[in-house]
């Protein structure tokens, strides 16, 4: 059974990913050495292939002088090679029992929609020739396709986690980081995990992904909120006199998530469930593409 | 008002604390699990909200607590009184004939007696008065407890004879009871058959009980009683008793046939003072001898219905009849003359006379054809009249040519008869003379014309006078009767049929029998065996099959049971009792009706009680548990309560399926509730009948023209356009003066009230059904025509055989239909001269032929029943609004369409008047014949 839906959900995410373009996400260290010429169109080959000649300047190296070129013209040429380092993204999606969560069965819960976008990124991602891991998992990032269906395994068979905040792994420099989740932890707490990611030189998108009750608190009267990972439950007599002050506070929280991933250099995105899951694979894929670009 | 239970009233005390805990409970919230509660956690509504239920909500579940406390304390709307008395409860039931006409309340205010016994435990005796039908049946006299009285009580039924006041009181002489009971008489509110001793002696032996209180009636509620109705002649008067003579009113006696279907009713009135009130039933004797029931309307006691028997209904009349001398001129025998006279009225049975004496007569009707009569005939005769016969006789020449002396004569004869203008005679034929107040004739209506030529003559002398019923002009008796013993001897002076003179052929002659008939005594309670029970009344009046202990009816000897004027129904033995109730005794042939108006005249109301006996009469508002509505309003409230509290807690909001669902069960509550409460319509099925009587209406009241409607609207646009241009021509230039056209749904609509129905052949109209191909046979064999039009140039002159999708659409359409042969319309047909003089037969087009049903069929008037052609007819009269024509014809011009308003003229003109014109066409010759 779990197969079987594992597979169902992979497929869902293969077709969902199926709609955007072949991501190509270049390194940051390809960027600083070609800073120009970095485009969607081509993939990454495998190190050894020719890239470019160039006009000989002052500081190459005289071992990169391709002299046959050199010979046909009147003019000193270096040969440089295609890079050939692949990037690594570790992906993280919040688990915790918060998540399993939806106001209404129009739209699914947070949890199923994080599972999904994580697939279809990590598809997305693969089919661009990246590196992809969960974190977590203690696995080293691959991209042969058969990591995709290990993945999808593995998103369908974790349980809760305890937190809501990923775990602060020592991951090597360079990579890159996405997470998902709702979020709504204390801002301190959120940039203390963010910023032991950062500080190790990783570049990171931070994906909120909330329920839209969460955002609009559609509730009247008389009601007791009880939390589900065992916060104390809170008594409100009349439920929409409180919402302008509630729905203030969850736009300071995004507000103050984004800020603090600018801060960072990071991306930040918003999803609702109740939307589309192809707007937020869209933001993020935008989202990646720019950070890369760049 | 009163509380049954009014302790419980002291847990009222307890709403303060009610009210107390209600107001300290706040509504229970709702809950939710909420991811986000974090950025919950510390807000507040801003304004104070209400920590208790609000002041309305707490009334009004206060008002449920004590509305809950209020019905089970039991209160009562109207309580009675308290019974008297500490003993048991003595309820005297009067169930005799009288109590059927307010059973039902009687009952009820017995229960609530029983009721009051049982909150006050106390135990019952519930004693019917009406004796019981067997020994065994009697009631016990021993008190029982209050759920075994009801029982006892919900037996008891009125019983169809009088109540034994008498007898009840004896057996409850050695009656003692613990305690002074509280003794109840539910009367019927008459006075008892026995007496006014028996009444006192009840009341008194009651009064040793304990304090007696007595319901009855107002004088207006009183039963009433039917008496024998009185026979006198051809008229029936009904007569009815009522118990007090105060003060006049009014009842409504009806007559019912043997299935139960009214015959006629009447009003019959009291005047002020009577007790007895009477009306004549004007019937004819045919319906008179129908009825078997008489009764009050509205009242359905025993005495309020009346059994018709025999004695009331038609008589058995015996016709002497002779062998073979008539049979020459049948027509013109005497025999022919009485039977036709006689047998509406009358069983009329034919025979040698002792033939006829073997089965029991009212009349015996003698001929002069059969006289002399033998002496042997005589001796049986004469002993029949003597015990109540009564024989009639008509003169003759045989009669008058009798020589010997004739016991059975009224009076004696001259011999020989009396010729009135004839050949040989002076005078001229003598016309009657008005009829004596004393005849039985009295009043009957005389014909102007009436001659009597010939008569027989009686001899006079003294009794002649008296015993004459009928004379002529100059004092000559017509009819004679004399009394002969038990029996009537009467004599026509002329014979039965025309010969002597016109009196037979006249209606007199049939009242004079009818009235002849009154004066005889029927046929029933002559036998001498004794009458077994048929059918016997139960208390309300309705028959049924005799339970075991009735018995059989001695009959009575020697008198007769005759409905006689002054006949006295004898007492005793056969008086109304359990084992002679009401009904039909006798046997299958000859049943005698035994009724309570024989036996049980003299009703009088319950009075003269003696003093320490309390009167009353029946509540009109009877005692009210209003237990069951206040709780059934605790139970509303509480629902009320219910949806209030969904409302505030904000169940009510749309959106979620959870809240619709319980927003659609409490809809789908209500819906249930109230149509439970309405109940169930009914206009449906009068909306069709409705139409019907509409569309009759609409057809008949001037009388139309009427199309076939296809299912191509354009057809039926024109057929109605052209419908109405034709009107308007018939309008203008003839008499008939139809109404606007209408349209005929063969499948649906009645066709029988048109004379003529226009149907365009269409190749759209699906066939008919057998339903309407029934109907439209009907139509044309009832002397509708029909015109079918092809709408086709090229069909018509060959209407079989595939010739044109005309003629194909018609052999479709009309299959099934009895259509008769048909033939070219010859040119001496009466279509061409039934208005204007014709030749052709133009429509939209011009050629074609016309068909008619051919041959020298002359049923319904030689009109033709079908006319088919293809012209297009509709199409050439069509006039818009304003009159004008609205297609073009072909070839066309003014004369074309003219000449088809006028073929259309002729047609409806042959459709309402037949052959009228054919013969119309031969008067200059029949005026050339005759040389003028």
């Amino acid at each position: 059974m779990a197969g079987e839906s594992a597979l169902s959900l992979r497929q869902r995410a293969e077709k969902l990913s199926a709609r955007l373009p072949p991501l190509l996400v270049a390194a940051q260290r390809v960027a600083s050495t070609v800073a120009q010429g970095v485009h969607g169109r081509r993939r990454v080959g495998q190190g050894e292939t020719f890239w470019q000649f160039r006009p000989y300047d002052m500081g190459d190296q005289p071992q990169s002088i391709d002299w046959r070129q050199t010979a046909k013209r009147d003019r000193v040429f270096v040969r440089e090679m295609e890079w050939e380092a692949a990037q690594s993204t570790w992906i993280w999606r919040d688990t915790s029992p918060s998540m399993s969560w939806r106001s209404n069965r129009d739209h699914p819960d947070k949890r199923s929609r994080a599972d999904l976008l994580t697939l279809a990124l990590a598809d997305l991602l693969i089919r661009g020739g990246e590196h992809v891991a969960l974190l977590g998992t203690g696995d080293r990032p691959a991209s042969s396709r058969a990591v995709l269906s290990r993945l999808a395994h593995e998103i369908e068979a974790a349980g809760h986690s305890e937190t809501s905040l990923p775990p602060t792994l020592p991951l090597p420099r360079h990579g890159q980081v996405v997470f998902m989740g709702d979020f709504l932890d204390p801002l301190e707490e959120i940039e203390q995990v963010l910023q032991s990611y950062a500080g190790n030189a990783l570049r990171g998108h931070v994906l909120q992904i909330l329920d839209p009750a969460e955002e609009d608190l559609p509730y009247r009267g008389r009601v007791q909120f009880e939390g589900l990972e065992g916060e104390a439950p809170w008594l409100l007599a009349r439920v929409e006199s409180v919402r302008s002050d509630y729905t203030h506070r969850v736009l300071h929280q995004r507000a103050g998530l984004q800020a603090m991933t600018r801060r960072m250099g990071w991306g930040y995105s918003y999803h609702r469930c109740d939307h589309p899951a192809q707007t937020a694979l869209l933001a993020l894929f935008t989202a990646l593409s720019h950070s890369t670009a760049w | 008002m009163a509380f049954a239970q009014p302790w419980i009233l002291a847990a009222l005390i307890g709403l303060p604390v009610i009210w107390w805990l209600l107001r300290l409970t706040p509504p229970a919230p709702r809950r939710f699990k909420f991811p986000a509660i974090r950025l919950l956690t510390g807000l507040s509504a801003p304004e104070e909200t209400p920590a208790t239920t609000p002041w309305w909500l707490l009334l009004m579940r206060l008002a449920i607590v004590a509305l809950i406390i209020l019905g089970l304390s039991q209160p009562l709307w109207n309580p009675n009184e308290r019974l008297a008395g500490s003993g048991p409860l003595v309820l005297v039931m009067d169930n005799g004939w009288g109590a059927a006409r307010y059973w039902p309340n009687q009952m009820a205010e017995a229960e609530q007696l029983i009721n009051q016994a049982e909150r006050e435990g106390r135990n019952v005796l519930v004693l019917p008065t009406a004796p019981a039908a067997e020994e065994s049946e009697a009631p016990s006299l021993t008190p029982l407890p209050a759920n075994e009285a009801r029982r006892v009580l919900s037996a008891l039924t009125p019983q169809p004879w009088p109540a034994d006041r008498a007898g009840l009181a004896e057996r409850l002489a050695e009656l003692t009871l613990d305690g002074r009971a509280g003794v109840v008489w539910l009367s019927d509110g008459l006075a008892a058959a026995q007496g006014q001793a028996a009444d006192t002696a009840l009341a008194e032996t009651l009064g040793g009980l304990g304090d007696v209180t007595v319901y009855t009636y107002p004088s207006a509620a009183l039963p009433h009683l039917l008496l024998p109705p009185v026979t006198l002649g051809g008229a029936m008067t009904l007569q009815v008793e009522r118990p007090v003579g105060a003060g006049s009113s009014e009842v409504v006696v009806q007559a019912y046939d043997e299935d139960g279907s009214l015959i006629a009713q009447v009003p019959l009135s009291f005047d002020d003072g009577e007790t007895t009130g009477d009306v004549p039933l004007d019937l004819p004797a045919e319906l008179r001898n129908r009825i078997a029931v008489l009764a009050i309307a509205g009242e359905n006691t025993a005495g309020a219905r009346f059994l018709i028997d025999e004695r009331w209904r038609r008589r058995p009349v015996g016709l002497v009849t002779t062998e073979g001398a008539e049979a020459a001129q049948p027509l013109l025998s005497e025999d022919y003359y009485l039977t036709r006279a006689l047998e509406p009225f009358t069983e009329l049975r034919k025979g040698s006379i002792a033939q006829l004496l073997e089965r029991d007569l009212a009349i015996l009707v003698v001929p002069d054809a059969a006289n002399p009569l033998t002496p042997e005939d005589r001796l049986l005769i004469e002993d029949w009249v003597r015990d109540g016969g009564l024989l009639l006789r008509f003169a003759g020449p045989d009669l008058a040519a009798q020589l010997e002396e004739d016991s059975l004569l009224p009076a004696k004869l001259r011999r020989g008869d009396r010729v009135m203008g004839g050949v040989l005679t002076w005078d001229s034929p003598a016309r009657l003379a008005p009829f004596e107040t004393t005849s039985p004739f009295a009043n009957l209506a005389q014909p102007d014309d009436l001659v009597v030529k010939r008569q027989v003559l009686a001899e006079p002398s003294l009794e002649l006078a008296n015993n004459t019923w009928a004379t002529l002009s100059d004092g000559t008796p017509l009819v004679t009767a004399a009394q002969d013993g038990a029996g009537w001897l009467v004599l026509f002076h002329v014979n039965a049929n025309s010969e002597w003179s016109d009196l037979p052929l006249s209606g007199l002659f049939v009242e004079m029998l009818q009235r002849v008939l009154g004066v005889s005594q029927g046929v029933a309670g002559r036998g001498g065996e004794v009458l077994q029970p048929i059918e016997v009344m139960d208390g309300l009046g309705r028959l049924g099959a005799p339970a075991p202990f009735v018995q059989p009816l001695p009959t009575v000897t020697g008198a007769q049971a005759a409905p006689a004027e002054e006949s006295d129904p004898p007492a005793g033995t056969r008086g109304i009792s359990p084992q002679h109730p009401p009904g039909y005794y006798g046997t299958k042939e000859e049943r005698i009706a035994h009724n309570m108006g024989d036996s049980q005249a003299g009703l009088a109301p319950l009075a003269d009680l003696p003093n320490q006996v309390q009167m009353t009469s029946y509540n009109e508002t009877s005692e009210l548990d209003l237990k069951p509505w206040l709780l059934l309003a605790a139970f509303v409230l509480l629902l009320l309560d219910l949806v209030i509290s969904l409302f505030m807690r904000g169940l009510f909001v749309a959106g979620s399926w959870r809240q619709q669902g319980t927003t659609a069960v409490l809809v789908l509550a209500t819906a249930i509730t109230v149509h439970l409460a309405l109940p169930p319509s009914t206009w449906a099925q009068s909306a069709n009948s409705d139409y019907n009587d509409r569309r009759a209406l609409e057809a008949t009241l001037v009388p139309r023209l009427a199309y076939v409607v296809t299912d191509d609207p354009h057809v039926d646009d024109i057929s109605r356009a052209g419908l109405s241009g034709l009107t308007l021509i018939l309008q203008r230039r003839t008499s008939v003066e139809p109404g606007p056209p209408l349209p005929v749904d063969l499948e649906v609509d009645e066709l029988a009230f048109f004379p003529l129905l226009y149907w365009p052949i269409t190749g759209e109209q699906p066939p008919l059904s057998s339903k309407a191909k029934e109907k439209l046979n009907d139509y044309m064999n009832s002397g509708g025509t029909i015109l079918f039009d092809m709408r086709d140039p090229a069909a018509g002159s060959q209407i079989l055989g595939q010739s044109s999708l005309g003629s194909q659409n018609l052999q479709r359409l009309v299959d099934g239909l009895e259509i008769p042969d048909l033939t070219p319309i010859p040119p001496e047909h009466v279509i061409n001269k039934s208005f204007y003089l014709l030749q052709d037969y133009p429509g939209r087009y011009t050629g074609g032929t016309l068909w008619v049903e051919s041959g020298e069929n002359s049923r319904n008037d030689a009109v033709t029943s079908v006319v088919i052609g293809a012209n297009d007819w509709a199409s050439a009269w069509a006039v818009n609004a304003l009159g004008q024509p609205v297609n073009v014809l072909v070839p066309g011009g003014h004369l074309q369409r003219e000449m088809a308003y006028r073929f259309g003229v002729n047609l409806v003109m042959h459709a309402l008047t037949g052959n009228y014109k054919a013969d119309q066409v031969h008067i200059p010759f029949i005026l050339e014949r005759l040389g003028q």
